[in-house]
């Protein structure tokens, strides 16, 4: 599989970074002969210099071979133009950026996809979406919607006051009714573990749940975690994830925005119904306090400045805010975060990358996780399958990786040890990375 | 030395030149009435128009086609065009009434009186030009205050031309002009189109737009039209089918021009029917609502507009909430009869700026004058329809602009406090602005309601108090057209003079007729004041 990725900003260069293990034949297209340098020295892949929607640079990126072809620069028109002119010119699927959401919603109006675009991403409209969901139960950290949201995948940090502390997986399991969730990762300084039934639970545990999405509830209560309601959010930073977040919130929330520049202040102003926009610095205390921080339930620090994003968190933390949300770049932080209390990061890059893995392999890789080193692959049970008729206990998965659950019939189920396969399921499995070709070769 | 000189003739000439526009098109719409009243076989009147219609047509055309084209036009020529082209329009439409005053004999004129009338024709009134000037006023500016006394003895064309001025005058002469003449640019059109305060842009052209309103406009006229031949039918099924059809073209043209005039001797009370009353309760309040609404439901087909539209609405609520209470205070006096029927057709009438009367206002109780002058006319329908008045969406404009200013003192020092207005958020500098437009309309609009009662108490003569001076006043400015009876063919002449003044300005909101003062006391050069 060839892939061409044009931009090499953050969004292109993790993406890159992602592919390139797996598919090799990587081509990135940037303007700036300097960023491509860089991009070379890391990850070794091809570069073209050029714009990526003139014939020639397409085509000494080899596009005619292309089997994909994304488009993730921060200029809106020119990935559109990149996919257009890249569909006619040979390239099989491709993808591109865009922040204008009416593409997306409008399809009656003109289907992108007529013109030869073939699906469009918006890391900031995914961003605002999944602070949303988090908003929704705000004691998770994390959430992740597995096939299509046949089961829910989330992640819960566990509190002293916890009862399941200091006790091993297996003595729990009275506490969790008709198989509903399991945990499927612990992270655990700087660790991460794929627990088994002698697991011991300890105090500061990050967990990681797999549940059908109705029992959410229920595995809360398993955490010790008592709900959190949300009425009031403040979001600092008007960037485009402030814009979407502010948009997609302010119907559930009372929701006021804090920024900086204030021509941006006018612009959502108008833009926005029903959020109050407030034209001042997020990381002044000073500015903070007047605007009534310790009222809000919830926190949002979207700025395009990591360093503000965490110490707005930190000072809100401080203010006894109960929810705190950090846009934060450098995943490298996320350990140390979680230990200052900053419980939710949001990250675009990963937001954008997932949904990529997603669109282009339907079938068997899925999703990377925050801050873990854990992936979710998912397999296709098909009628000639050698696995069909055959429980889970027998398929032998290696250590440091668990079988969590089965799609059958868009629904989805958590499995244990003897629920047999049966042809058409989609099988889901976590796994830490070096584990992945044993688990390939078992569902071969 | 002469470039200033220069510089003032070609404004001069330029001016001219789309004033002379305006008199062709004057001149062509003569013809209309001209065959009405060979219909009607009243040769004079015909003659009457035919002459007219060419005293126009050589006035127009001398200075439209003798004068070279200019395309150095700016902001002020547009408004003095707008103020100085409708007077001429005014005067010039005024000749036909004195003409065929002066051509028509006493025998012809007799055919118009009904028998046993213990009157004369009211056709001779119009001898006196200020007459004339100030009926035509009164038809362009779709008022409805007239000097005939008893309308229908002036013959049947020159009523016809009357209700038919309304409808010229209605959408806005200028935009009818822009409509049927080409404009040699651009520029010219969109400045023009722009000072008669009509409504907004709606095609990519000025001419389509001034198509398109026109267009709605006939189209709401057709359907008064065969609303009212339907409904009088309906209702006076052995009324006169060709009276029938002659009042419901007439009516039509008055009631979606919210012009006001009349038929009948007695307005709309002629017909001495509730129903009828009810019934032309319809015409009103469409011609209430803005011309560029009509266009939007028309062209997207959404009818929830009528809800979703804040002037629409807003219109649509007063109507009904003013006229309960103004038949309530009419019932608290205690001695008018049948407060309900009066109360809503004259508050309808009022809001509207209509001006169809079904009952003497003269006896009305100070606070039921006070309510209708205030709340009716001066607040007036839809921006961008045919009526007088500040007009709603101003209203509403300075209303939210008060919550504004009190919730802001609520929120944070910090915060963008926008405003939401019909449908928009405008940010604070935006809404300072509008404001600020509004309220010196709206203070300059009652300066000069004040001005105009001042001058009617002054010199309005006996049987009148300080209430009626306020009414027709306010009637007038409005280009409502009620009269409590101070506008009567024996009324001062500086009244008069007063209250042609009053609906010209009133028409053109203000603005266009005091560009035209600055302009020739104070010339045309920027100042700093």
């Amino acid at each position: 599989m060839k892939i061409i990725i044009a931009g090499s900003g953050e969004v292109g260069y993790y993406l890159a970074q992602l592919l390139e293990p797996k598919y090799r034949d990587i081509v990135m297209i940037d303007a700036e002969k300097e960023k491509l340098r860089l991009v070379e020295k890391e990850l070794g892949i091809a570069t073209v210099t050029g714009d990526s929607t003139s014939y020639t640079t397409l085509m000494d990126a080899g596009i005619t071979k292309a089997d994909l072809l994304i488009s993730v620069t921060s200029n809106e028109a020119a990935n559109l133009t990149t996919c257009i002119i890249g569909k006619k010119l040979g390239a099989k699927f491709t993808i591109a950026r865009i922040s204008n959401m009416e593409y997306l919603k409008s399809r009656s109006i003109l289907d992108l996809k007529d013109l030869g675009i073939d699906d469009l991403i918006s890391p900031e409209s995914l961003a605002a979406r999944e602070i949303k969901k988090v908003l929704k139960t705000p004691v998770i950290t994390e959430t992740m919607d597995i096939s299509g949201g046949a089961l829910s995948l989330f992640g819960v940090n566990l509190d002293e006051d916890a009862g399941i502390i200091n006790k091993a997986i297996s003595e729990t399991s009275s506490m969790i009714p008709d198989n509903s969730f399991m945990v499927v990762a612990v992270h655990r300084k700087s660790e991460t573990i794929i627990p088994n039934g002698k697991t011991v639970l300890q105090r500061g545990d990050q967990l990681y749940f797999v549940s059908t999405p109705d029992k959410k509830e229920k595995v809360l209560e398993y955490a010790g975690k008592k709900s959190i309601q949300i009425k009031n959010v403040m979001i600092i930073g008007g960037s485009r994830t402030g814009k979407y977040t502010a948009m997609k919130l302010s119907e559930l929330y009372n929701v006021k925005l804090i920024e900086k520049d204030p021509d941006r202040c006018n612009y959502l102003a108008k833009l926005i119904p029903k959020v109050q926009i407030v034209n001042g610095d997020g990381t002044d205390i000073h500015l903070l306090n007047e605007e009534h921080l310790a009222q809000y339930d919830a926190i949002i620090s979207v700025t395009g400045n990591s360093e503000t994003n965490i110490f707005t968190s930190m000072i809100s933390k401080e203010a006894g805010v109960k929810k705190t949300i950090a846009m934060v770049d450098n995943l490298g932080l996320v350990d140390y975060l979680h230990k200052i209390g900053i419980d939710t990061f949001l990250n675009k890059k990963i937001a954008a990358a997932n949904f990529i893995f997603q669109t282009i392999h339907k079938g068997s890789e899925l999703s990377h996780l925050y801050g873990i080193n854990a992936e979710i692959h998912e397999f296709f049970v098909n009628e000639k399958s050698r696995l069909i008729h055959k429980s889970i206990k027998e398929l032998s998965i290696p250590e440091n990786a668990i079988f969590i659950g089965v799609v059958r019939n868009n629904k989805g189920f958590i499995t244990l040890g003897n629920f047999k396969l049966e042809a058409g399921d989609s099988a889901l499995v976590l796994t830490l990375p070096e584990n992945i070709h044993k688990i390939s070769s078992i569902f071969k | 030395m002469n470039a200033d000189l220069y510089r003032k003739t070609t404004h001069i000439k330029l001016i001219f030149k789309q004033i002379g526009g305006l008199l062709i098109v004057l001149g062509y719409a003569m013809i209309v009435p001209m065959l009405v009243a060979l219909i009607y076989t009243e040769v004079y009147s015909a003659l009457g128009f035919l002459l007219s219609g060419m005293i126009s047509l050589g006035l127009g055309y001398t200075s439209y086609k003798g004068i070279r084209s200019i395309e150095d036009i700016s902001g002020h020529h547009a408004l003095v065009i707008a103020a100085l082209g409708w007077f001429a329009v005014v005067v010039m439409g005024a000749v036909p009434y004195t003409l065929i005053a002066f051509i028509t004999p006493e025998e012809a004129a007799m055919r118009f009186i009904p028998d046993g009338a213990d009157f004369g024709s009211s056709l001779w009134y119009f001898k006196n030009p200020l007459h004339a000037i100030f009926d035509s006023m009164s038809g362009f500016t779709t008022t409805g205050l007239s000097m005939a006394i008893h309308e229908p003895t002036i013959g049947k064309g020159l009523l016809f031309y009357r209700h038919y001025t309304q409808l010229l005058g209605g959408a806005g002469f200028v935009v009818l002009t822009l409509a049927l003449l080409k404009q040699s640019s651009g520029k010219i059109a969109y400045l023009l189109y722009g000072s008669e305060s009509t409504g907004e842009r709606l095609q990519s052209t000025i001419l389509e737009t001034a198509r398109s309103i026109w267009k709605v406009y006939i189209g709401l006229t057709v359907f008064s039209f065969v609303f009212l031949v339907v409904g009088t039918l309906i209702i006076l099924p052995d009324y006169s089918f060709t009276e029938n059809i002659f009042d419901s073209i007439n009516h039509a043209m008055a009631g979606q021009s919210t012009g006001g005039f009349s038929t009948l001797d007695d307005s709309i009370a002629g017909y001495q029917s509730v129903w009828m009353e009810a019934l032309y309760l319809v015409p009103m309040i469409l011609g209430a609502l803005s011309l560029t609404f009509y266009f939007r439901v028309i062209q997207e087909r959404k009818f929830s507009y009528f809800w979703k539209d804040i002037q629409t609405r807003s219109i649509l609520i007063l109507t009904i909430a003013g006229s309960i209470v103004l038949s309530m205070m009419l019932m608290a006096t205690g001695y008018i009869s049948e407060p309900f029927r009066v109360g809503t057709f004259q508050f309808v009438s009022a809001l509207t700026t209509t001006g169809w009367q079904t009952t003497d206002v003269h006896q009305w109780d100070s606070g039921s004058i006070l309510f209708i002058s205030l709340i009716g006319m001066v607040i007036g329908g839809a921006y961008g329809s045919t009526v007088g008045g500040i007009k709603m969406i101003r209203v509403l404009l300075i209303f939210k602009g008060l919550f504004w200013q009190i919730n802001n003192i609520f929120s944070s020092d910090r915060s963008v406090k926008v405003v939401k207005f019909n449908g928009k958020r405008l940010l604070p500098e935006e809404m300072n602005k509008d404001i600020a437009l509004v309220a010196t309309f709206v203070f300059f609009y009652l300066v000069l309601l004040m001005t105009g009662t001042l001058i009617s108490y002054y010199t309005m003569g006996e049987g009148f108090e300080l209430k009626h001076a306020l009414f027709e006043s306010a009637s007038a400015q409005g280009t409502v057209g009620l009269s409590c009876g101070i506008s009567h063919p024996g009324m001062s002449p500086g009244l008069e003079i007063t209250y042609i003044l009053q609906m010209w300005a009133g028409r053109l909101e203000i603005i266009p007729v005091l560009v035209l003062f600055r302009s020739v006391f104070a010339g045309t050069k920027p100042k700093i004041v």
